[in-house]
């Protein structure tokens, strides 16, 4: 069984009125099965209100299924008496960095999750030590999260969860509220995880461009998984993806179009350098 | 403005006040504050500011830092003084209209002053050296006897320490408000009083907004990286006294000593 794994998960959200009267129902998530293997970087894809937050904060425990089940690492993630270890072995980073991160000092934040589960001092210390290496913020283990940057707070917040050694890290739209510059560091570093240390990654966003090196892609519309596959498998159905309101990136954009023009071009091209080799390969074959 | 108050907000160096144990910063700040209003003349107050000095200069933390607290209680000082000033019975010094300003009222209005000022740069120089991680810590384990009277010794500790941790962020927050309003033609500086107070009530209901916001977030967040409570947690910085601390008990204790022995004996003498 692989790491995570979800069979027919339903989530329905009641809507109430002012004096709590049922008002109605919101299917969020609608029947969704995957199973995810020890080691892949999974990202899930949708618009606002697809239902990727609320699949997300499945694997955490932090929401139970209506209906169908989660299991993580073979637990079952309804089971009150395992819902500490669950919640070990998946962590969770989610979008503010300001409202996830408890410490006044880097290191004390990274060490709340190792005090919480009761890791005796001295391996704590080692932990932070690890994580803030992992995620390229140790020299910044004194400072106050205040004067970093989003990026910088991401990482630590990233940190804080690896510190707990969770065999899976669930990353909920850690980019929304970052600059350009802030986005690819913390994707560098959720890669990093992900290929040196082996973290089974689950990477929830709306930036294309931070799917493409993701193994798998879930592409989430009205709580089903819409489409599933590759990120070149996804990205070379532009059409869709545009009935389903998302951004394709603009080379595969770009690709696209000169392909409708008539321009012989492989499907779901990913970045600028791939388009530059299709484009040269093919002037050189015509002359 | 907004971003003057330094209490609980820590500036990070390093020196001997820095590394001290929050307990005995917690304790000594308790004495001297006791201390302070204890005194009754002078050459208290002289061996307190003495004292005071020498805590900021081995602080390393630069004095236009607390002076930056003091800011806040410029309004609370005026008043105390004010009070003092004219509401004092004794020896009439001065006296227009229908206030008198007497020779015992000066006096005490004096004293109010400074041991207000010692007081908040006292707290701030706590607050200054220690991280609030480490000042939670401390209390939790300086009250931990209350536990037998059912008291959530943990619980408030965990609690002042993300409050504190949120001061600054809500601070910021303020201003960011703030901002949004005055570019809109809110106006908060002129009018009364009333006038001023109702200018706040739109600061604010975004504020409260944000906070119950950032509240839930967090507490999903705490959740997520297993927090429970107290029971079964370990420290990552556990309190242990060093030598550094009991030498630092005896330096508070001689300056109480000190301090007391000289109020008495000018006293006498005068």
């Amino acid at each position: 069984m692989g790491i995570v794994k979800a069979s027919d998960v339903v989530y329905e959200y009641i809507r109430r009125d002012e004096e709590g009267n049922v008002e109605g129902i919101t299917t969020a998530v609608d029947k969704v099965s995957f199973e995810i293997a020890p080691g892949e970087f999974v990202a899930i894809l949708g618009h606002n209100g697809s239902g990727k937050s609320t699949l997300a904060k499945h694997i955490n425990a932090i929401l139970n299924p209506t209906e169908g089940t989660v299991w993580v690492d073979g637990m079952d993630t309804g089971d009150e008496d395992r819902l500490w270890d669950i919640r070990q072995t998946a962590g969770m980073v989610f979008q503010n960095p300001d409202n996830q991160i408890i410490g006044q000092v880097v290191e004390e934040d990274v060490g709340f999750g190792p005090e919480n589960i009761g890791i005796p001092t001295k391996q704590i210390w080692e932990r932070v030590e690890e994580s803030l290496r992992a995620v390229g913020m140790y020299e910044y283990r004194k400072h106050s999260p205040n004067r970093l940057s989003g990026g910088q707070k991401q990482r630590v917040s990233i940190a804080g969860v690896l510190a707990m050694h969770p065999k899976c890290i669930v990353l909920d739209e850690p980019t929304a509220m970052l600059d350009p510059s802030g986005r690819r560091e913390v994707i560098r570093a959720v890669r990093g995880l992900n290929q040196v240390e082996g973290v089974t990654v689950i990477l929830i966003t709306h930036y294309m461009e931070e799917i493409i090196h993701a193994d798998r892609v879930f592409v989430m519309d009205q709580g089903k998984i819409a489409m599933e596959g590759t990120p070149r498998e996804i990205f070379s159905q532009v059409e869709r993806l545009k009935e389903l309101r998302l951004d394709v990136p603009q080379v595969t954009l770009l690709a696209y179009e000169l392909k409708k023009r008539g321009v012989s071009l492989p499907d779901g091209i990913l970045t600028p350098q791939e388009l530059a080799d299709a484009l040269t390969g093919q002037k050189r074959g015509q002359s | 403005m907004l971003r003057d108050i330094t209490l609980g907000q820590y500036y990070q160096t390093d020196s001997v006040i820095h590394r001290l144990d929050p307990r005995v910063k917690l304790g000594g700040t308790l004495l001297f504050i006791l201390s302070l209003f204890f005194f009754q003349r002078y050459p208290g107050y002289l061996a307190a500011a003495l004292f005071l000095g020498i805590v900021i200069k081995l602080s390393h933390v630069p004095f236009r830092f607390m002076v930056r607290g003091m800011k806040a209680i410029v309004f609370l000082l005026i008043l105390t003084v004010a009070f003092n000033l004219f509401l004092t019975p004794g020896k009439e010094l001065v006296s227009f209209w229908k206030l008198t300003i007497t020779w015992e009222g000066v006096k005490t209005a004096a004293a109010m002053a400074v041991r207000l000022t010692m007081l908040i740069i006292g707290s701030s120089i706590m607050t200054l050296t220690t991280t609030p991680n480490n000042l939670t810590d401390g209390m939790e384990k300086m009250m931990r006897p209350l536990r037998v009277f059912k008291v959530p010794v943990h619980e408030v500790a965990m609690m002042m320490s993300i409050a504190l941790r949120f001061i600054p962020i809500l601070l910021e927050e303020t201003d960011k408000i703030m901002k949004a309003q005055i570019a809109r033609g809110a106006d908060f500086e002129s009018g009364n009083l009333l006038k001023r107070a109702k200018a706040m009530v739109p600061l604010l209901v975004p504020l409260f907004v944000s906070a119950f916001r950032r509240a839930n977030d967090l507490a999903l967040a705490m959740e997520a990286r297993c927090y429970r409570g107290g029971e079964g947690r370990t420290k990552m910085k556990p309190l242990v006294y060093q030598k550094r601390d009991r030498i630092a008990y005896l330096c508070i204790l001689l300056y109480l000593a000190v301090s007391i022995t000289v109020g008495r004996l000018v006293w006498m003498w005068i």
